[in-house]
């Protein structure tokens, strides 16, 4: 489960990382979310060492042995607000750069220098 | 041990946030309230920084869970010193804000947004949980993102999609040391994770989370190799944005470095220091000089800032409690000298027709302004460190620092680059103030408000004449952190 977990990761940061540096800014964009997931799939690969079931206490008030993390699932989740959130953001800003600038191009986005 | 007085700095700016979306549709309230809440924010920092000085540590366990397992606040003297740097100089924002005629300060966002930064930041330094710390510097993100993109200013767009791109790279590696040190320990609580280094318990993971997490901080303050986002991104904002963003938000990153390394990794602090003396030497050249053949007196101000936190990172970097305390000091004066210069910067440009600040543009607009120049030139002649402003004490601080260190080398590069400063806010200040205005040139007979920048310059003016009380502050401030057992006791109890 762990090596699925590792290859899995390192599947999604390869892309992440292959699509933020295009020079759309709509794909890099997208680039920037598929990092984020991978963020999220490291977060829980850290807390699945053996949980196997849902975190409730059973009904002598113990814990069980095998039940998960559920701190990494409230981290994800968090992470995923956020990370939606800037992606909802940097969608509508380049919206609006299409039509001022009339580009996506991150090359022809230069006219700050100097 | 709870105490409430620490929820003030974060929560009155939120909730003023909240508030101040509810009243979009009357400006007045919604400015008045803006700066009632930076105001109360301000005091409760104050305040905080008083009981500190009585040699407590606050602490407030949020929702009463005790730590680790739930999210403590978290005030000893250094969060204190930077929070109220940061509280004093949004307020002295909000208050330029109210006199301040460009065109994005009236969207009924912009407040509401200018809070949130402010609750983010002070969040960022009060906070004792790392995960905490990493969605209040999103927060504060967010909302500086969309100020800039709403800036008069139509480049504004294009600095804030950078900006968000590379600031998303810093959340990327924070979030990676984040995880690293999840996985290395099983908690996010700083103190906890101290303890258990301080233990002697060191996975190989947590060597990679601590040079994750100083990507990430680096990144955040635009120290060298990560610093072509800052002149950019801080020019194109709306001057009281530009002001909090290159005076006090770029901190965070100093006070991220400075916990790190005082509180978590103390095992890899000297090779951290000589990475941050590198770092430094190579701001302060790379930023004044940048400073030196600019265009733009904003962005001037933007590359010089580049150029004293290099000076800020080479006092951490010396790594004697003299020089920390020196650092500390300079990240404080830097902090009230360019929100000035900024706001003074951003009172010349309201007065020209294009409300530019190129240097070609607006010289010669201030000749009649005889007030404005001599705030101007008194900030400069600060910021060069010229007696008896407070730019002069930090710069004798760090250079007494480098000289019982003896690191005779980069203390020469320190001090032969500190000239350069001299040289851009002079020549800069003729330019503007001394030189007779272009034919062409049309100056409006009214601008921005000169009150917040006059404020802060007597603070300024101040802290120069008296700066013992700085000083020992700050003497006191790195005694704290040289323990962290004594940061650990005061939150894990026992």
């Amino acid at each position: 489960m762990n090596t699925l977990f590792a290859i899995a990761t390192g599947i999604m940061f390869g892309m992440g990382i292959f699509q933020l540096l295009r020079r759309d800014l709509i794909k890099s964009a997208m680039g920037f979310y598929i990092l984020f997931t991978a963020i999220n799939f490291l977060f829980l690969a850290v807390g699945a060492y053996d949980g196997i079931i849902a975190p409730y206490v059973n009904a002598s008030n113990q814990m069980n042995e095998q039940s998960s993390d559920p701190l990494v699932q409230a981290l994800i989740l968090t992470a995923i607000v956020i990370s939606f959130g800037s992606y909802a953001l940097l969608l509508g800003l380049i919206a609006v750069s299409s039509h001022r600038f009339r580009t996506i191009d991150s090359d022809n986005l230069d006219r700050l220098k100097g | 041990m709870n105490n409430a007085l620490l929820l003030g700095p974060i929560f009155f700016p939120l909730g003023g946030a909240a508030l101040g979306i509810l009243l979009v549709r009357n400006r007045t309230y919604q400015q008045m309230l803006g700066l009632l809440v930076g105001v109360l924010a301000w005091l409760c920092s104050i305040a905080i920084l008083l009981a500190n000085l009585n040699g407590d540590i606050l602490t407030y366990n949020l929702g009463g869970w005790v730590p680790p397992y739930g999210i403590v606040l978290v005030a000893d003297l250094l969060t204190s010193l930077f929070a109220v740097m940061a509280t004093t100089v949004m307020a002295a924002g909000i208050l330029y804000m109210l006199g301040c005629r460009d065109k994005s300060v009236a969207v009924p966002a912009f407040m509401p947004l200018f809070l949130c930064m402010g609750a983010g930041l002070n969040g960022a330094l009060y906070t004792g949980d790392i995960f905490t710390m990493f969605v209040f510097i999103e927060l504060m993100v967010i909302a500086s993102v969309i100020l800039v993109a709403i800036s008069d200013n139509r480049l504004g767009l294009e600095a804030a999609i950078k900006y968000l791109f590379i600031s998303a790279m810093g959340t990327l590696f924070l979030l990676t040391g984040i995880a690293a040190l999840y996985a290395s320990f099983g908690t996010l609580n700083m103190a906890d994770i101290a303890r258990l280094l301080a233990s002697g318990n060191r996975p190989v993971l947590s060597q990679a989370a601590a040079v994750m997490l100083m990507c990430a901080f680096l990144l955040k303050s635009a120290v060298f190799p990560f610093h072509f986002w800052q002149p950019d991104f801080h020019t194109a904002a709306p001057t009281p944005v530009h002001a909090v963003l290159s005076s006090v938000v770029v901190k965070v990153g100093i006070y991220g470095l400075i916990r790190i390394t005082t509180l978590m990794f103390t095992d890899e602090t000297p090779l951290i220091h000589s990475l941050l003396l590198v770092l430094g030497v190579i701001g302060i050249f790379f930023g004044s000089l940048g400073a030196l053949r600019t265009y733009d007196a904003k962005r001037l101000l933007a590359y010089s800032t580049f150029g004293q936190i290099g000076f800020i990172l080479v006092g951490i970097g010396w790594g004697a409690p003299a020089t920390l305390a020196a650092a500390l000091i300079y990240a404080v004066n830097h902090s009230f000298i360019k929100s000035a210069l900024l706001m003074i910067t951003g009172v010349i440009a309201s007065r020209t027709m294009t409300k530019t600040s190129r240097l070609s543009e607006i010289g010669g607009v201030g000749k009649s302004m005889g007030f404005t120049s001599g705030l101007y030139l008194i900030g400069g002649l600060a910021l060069a460190g010229v007696p008896p402003l407070n730019g002069f004490i930090s710069k004798v601080t760090l250079v007494q620092g480098g000289i019982e260190t003896q690191q005779w080398l980069t203390l020469g590069l320190v001090v032969g680059a500190g000239t350069l400063t001299l040289l851009y806010m002079t020549r800069t200040w003729q330019l503007i103030f001394k030189q007779e205005p272009d034919e062409k040139v049309q100056i409006k007979p009214y601008g921005d408000s000169i009150l917040a920048p006059t404020l802060l310059i007597g603070v300024c003016i101040m802290l120069g004449l008296f700066a013992s009380p700085l000083i020992n502050l700050a003497l006191r401030t790195v005694d704290q952190i040289g323990d962290p057992s004594r940061y650990i006791r005061a939150v894990l109890g026992g």
